[in-house]
C-alpha cells in the first residue's frame, strides 16, 4: 500500500432510529482522485460530513494523514478543503472577499488571485456574491476549497450547475493538482463526468459500501458488444449462433465482442445468406452502466 | 481565536448595516439634542446628556438586532459548515462571534459617549456644566459614565438571552421580538412586578429585576423596590448570563449541521 491520507474504519451514523451509514471502512491514497458513487440519499454527504468533523458519530474511527478527526477534534482539518451540498455565500461579501476571508494567513494576495484565474473568475470576482448565478456561486465554493492549498480536497457535486465549460476547467484543475499530490474526493451524480477524473472509485448504497476498487477492474467486468440492424433479424440471430457467436438475448442483434471478433467476418457471413445489414453500433458499458448493474444487484463487493 | 475575532470583525465591517446602524444612532441623537436646546423644558437637556441623547437606547435596539443575526445568519446563509469543518473547535467559533459583539458594543458606547460630549460642547456650552452636581452627588460627566456602564451590564443581560435565543431556533426573529420586550418591558410591567415581588419575595431573583440595575446605579432609592442592594443586582446579572451564555455554548456543541 501507497501513502494513505485519509482512513476511514467502521464509521455508524444513526439519525434516530435510521441507520445512515453502516460500518463503512476505506482509504484514500495520497495523490489519487477517489470518486464517492450513490444513489440519492446513500450517505455520501455523510459521510464527507464526518470526515470533516461535523458531527459526533456512535463508532469507527476516522483518520487524516495518522490525526484523528471527529466533532471535537479539528486539528487534522488544517490540511482540508471542501465544499459540502451547496456552497455558502454571504451576499454582502465579494467573491474576492470571501476568498480573503477564508484564507490562512500564509496565503498571499496573489495566491489567491491565481486561484481566481485559473477558475477563471476574474471578470466578476470584485461583485458582491449575491448576484451571481448558480455557477458562478458553486465555482467560488470550489475556490474556496482550494484557496489554502490543502493537501485532501472533498468536493460534493462540485459539476452541479456548471456549464460544460467551466466544467472541462473544473476538470483540468483537478488533474492538475492531482499530478502536484493533491488528493481528491469527489461525489457526483453525473457519472460521465467523473469517470473522466477518478482513480478508485467508491460505491455506496443506503449505508453501505457495495464497491471498493480502481476503476480498471470495474471496466474490466464489463462487456462490450455489437449491435446490428439487419433485414432480418431473426435469421441474423439464428445464423450468427449456429457459427460459434454469442448472443446478448435482446431484441436486436448483438453480439458479445472479444479480441478474435471481427466485423469484417460478421459482415461477410451475413451477405453470404443474403441479409443486409443496415447499421452497426459498438457498444461499451461504461461507468454508468456498470454502476446501475452493481446497484440493482445489491450484492456487497469488497474490492 | 485573535484569527476568528477579526474574521468576524471582517464580515461586519463588510455589512452595510454596520454603517447604517452608526449614522441613524448619531442622526437621532442629534435630533434629540437639537429638540432639546429648542424646548428645554419639555426634554431636560442634563437628563437627556445622561442618557446619551437617547443614543443607549438605540444601541440596545442595533446591538439585540446585530446578535441576533450573528448565529442565525449562518444558518440562514448556508455558511455554518464552512465555519465549522476547519482546524477550529466549534466552542472558538462561538466564543469569537461573542467577543465580536462584545467589541461591536463597546464600539457603539464609545461612538454615542463621544458624540454626546461634541454635542454638548456645540450645542450646550452655556446651558450647563460637566461638572455639575446632578441627582444624588455625582457629576453629570461621571454619571453619565456610570449610566453608560451600568447600562452595559444590562444591554449584555439583554444579549445573552438572544444570543441563546437564535442560537436554538437558528432564527433571528424570535430572539429579536424576545430581546426587545424583555429590555423594554422592564418600564412598562416595573409597577406590576414591584407589587408581585412585594408579595413573594424570592421574585427579585427573576431576571427582569435585575434589568433594573442601571437604574438604581444612579437612584440608590430603587433598593427598596427590587428588594435587592445594587451589588447583588450587579451579581445577579452576571449569573444570568453566564447561564445563558452556558446554555448556548452546550447547545452550539452538539449540533449537527
Amino acid at each position: 500500500m501507497a501513502d494513505t491520507i485519509l482512513d476511514v474504519e467502521g464509521l455508524t451514523k444513526n439519525f434516530g432510529s435510521k441507520k445512515v451509514l453502516k460500518n463503512v471502512s476505506f482509504s484514500v491514497e495520497k495523490g489519487h482522485i477517489v470518486g464517492l458513487v450513490g444513489p440519492n440519499g446513500a450517505g455520501k454527504s455523510t459521510i464527507m460530513k464526518a470526515i470533516l468533523g461535523l458531527f459526533n458519530y456512535p463508532s469507527g474511527k476516522i483518520t487524516l494523514d495518522g490525526q484523528p478527526v471527529s466533532q471535537t477534534s479539528h486539528q487534522a482539518l488544517e490540511k482540508v478543503g471542501a465544499l459540502i451540498e451547496y456552497p455558502g455565500i454571504y451576499p454582502f461579501l465579494s467573491g474576492l472577499q470571501h476568498l480573503e476571508l477564508f484564507s490562512n494567513d500564509g496565503v498571499s494576495k496573489q495566491q489567491i488571485m491565481d486561484v481566481v484565474d485559473k477558475m477563471k473568475m476574474g471578470s466578476y470576482i470584485k461583485r458582491k456574491a449575491k448576484t451571481y448565478s448558480l455557477g458562478m456561486k458553486q465555482k467560488l465554493g470550489i475556490a474556496l476549497a482550494l484557496v489554502n492549498h490543502p493537501a485532501l480536497i472533498i468536493l460534493d457535486e462540485p459539476m452541479n450547475g456548471l456549464d460544460p465549460q467551466a466544467n472541462k476547467d473544473l476538470r483540468t484543475i483537478i488533474l492538475d493538482l492531482a499530478k502536484q499530490g493533491t488528493t481528491f474526493l469527489i461525489s457526483s451524480h453525473i457519472l460521465s463526468e467523473l469517470e473522466k477524473l477518478i482513480d478508485d472509485l467508491i460505491v455506496i448504497d443506503k449505508g453501505q459500501i457495495v464497491y471498493r476498487g480502481d476503476m480498471a477492474t470495474l471496466e474490466s467486468g464489463s462487456t462490450r458488444s455489437m449491435v446490428l440492424q439487419t433485414s432480418d433479424d431473426a435469421k441474423a440471430k439464428d445464423i450468427l449462433s449456429q457459427n460459434g457467436y454469442k448472443l446478448i438475448d435482446s431484441d436486436h442483434v448483438s453480439v458479445v465482442e472479444d479480441e478474435t471478433t471481427k466485423m469484417a467476418d460478421i459482415i461477410k457471413l451475413l451477405s453470404t445468406n443474403n441479409i443486409e445489414i443496415e447499421d452497426v453500433k459498438h457498444v461499451h458499458s461504461d461507468l454508468e452502466t456498470s454502476l446501475l448493474d452493481l446497484l440493482k444487484n445489491d450484492k456487497v463487493k469488497e474490492g | 481565536m485573535v484569527t476568528l475575532v477579526r474574521q468576524e470583525i471582517f464580515k461586519l465591517v463588510h455589512k452595510k448595516s454596520t454603517w447604517a446602524t452608526s449614522i441613524i444612532l448619531l442622526v437621532i441623537m442629534t435630533i434629540f439634542a437639537v429638540i432639546s436646546r429648542n424646548h428645554p423644558n419639555t426634554i431636560d437637556p442634563k437628563t437627556i446628556f445622561v442618557s446619551l441623547f437617547t443614543g443607549f437606547d438605540w444601541i440596545v435596539l442595533f446591538m439585540i438586532a446585530a446578535a441576533s443575526s450573528i448565529i442565525s445568519m449562518e444558518f440562514q446563509y448556508g455558511t455554518i459548515k464552512e465555519l465549522l469543518y476547519r482546524k477550529y473547535y466549534r466552542g472558538e467559533i462561538l466564543v469569537s462571534k461573542w467577543l465580536a459583539m462584545v467589541l461591536y458594543s463597546i464600539y457603539f458606547i464609545a461612538l454615542a459617549f463621544v458624540y454626546s460630549l461634541i454635542l454638548k460642547l456645540i450645542l450646550f456650552n452655556g446651558t450647563f456644566q460637566l461638572s455639575e452636581t446632578y441627582g444624588n452627588k455625582h457629576s453629570i460627566l461621571v454619571t453619565a459614565l456610570y449610566t453608560s456602564l451600568s447600562g452595559f451590564v444590562a444591554l449584555w443581560l439583554v444579549l445573552s438571552l438572544v444570543l441563546l435565543l437564535a442560537n436554538l431556533f437558528k432564527s433571528s426573529a424570535a430572539a429579536i421580538s424576545v430581546g426587545i420586550i424583555g429590555y423594554f418591558a422592564i418600564n412598562v410591567v416595573s409597577s406590576m412586578l414591584i407589587i408581585a415581588i412585594k408579595k413573594w419575595t424570592w421574585l427579585k431573583w427573576n431576571p427582569l429585576n435585575m434589568m433594573n440595575y442601571p437604574n438604581q446605579v444612579i437612584s440608590p432609592s430603587l433598593k427598596h423596590m427590587t428588594l435587592l442592594s445594587t451589588n447583588e443586582l450587579l451579581i445577579g446579572s452576571l449569573v444570568y448570563m453566564v447561564i445563558f451564555l452556558g446554555i448556548s455554548y452546550s447547545v452550539f456543541k452538539r449540533r449537527n449541521v
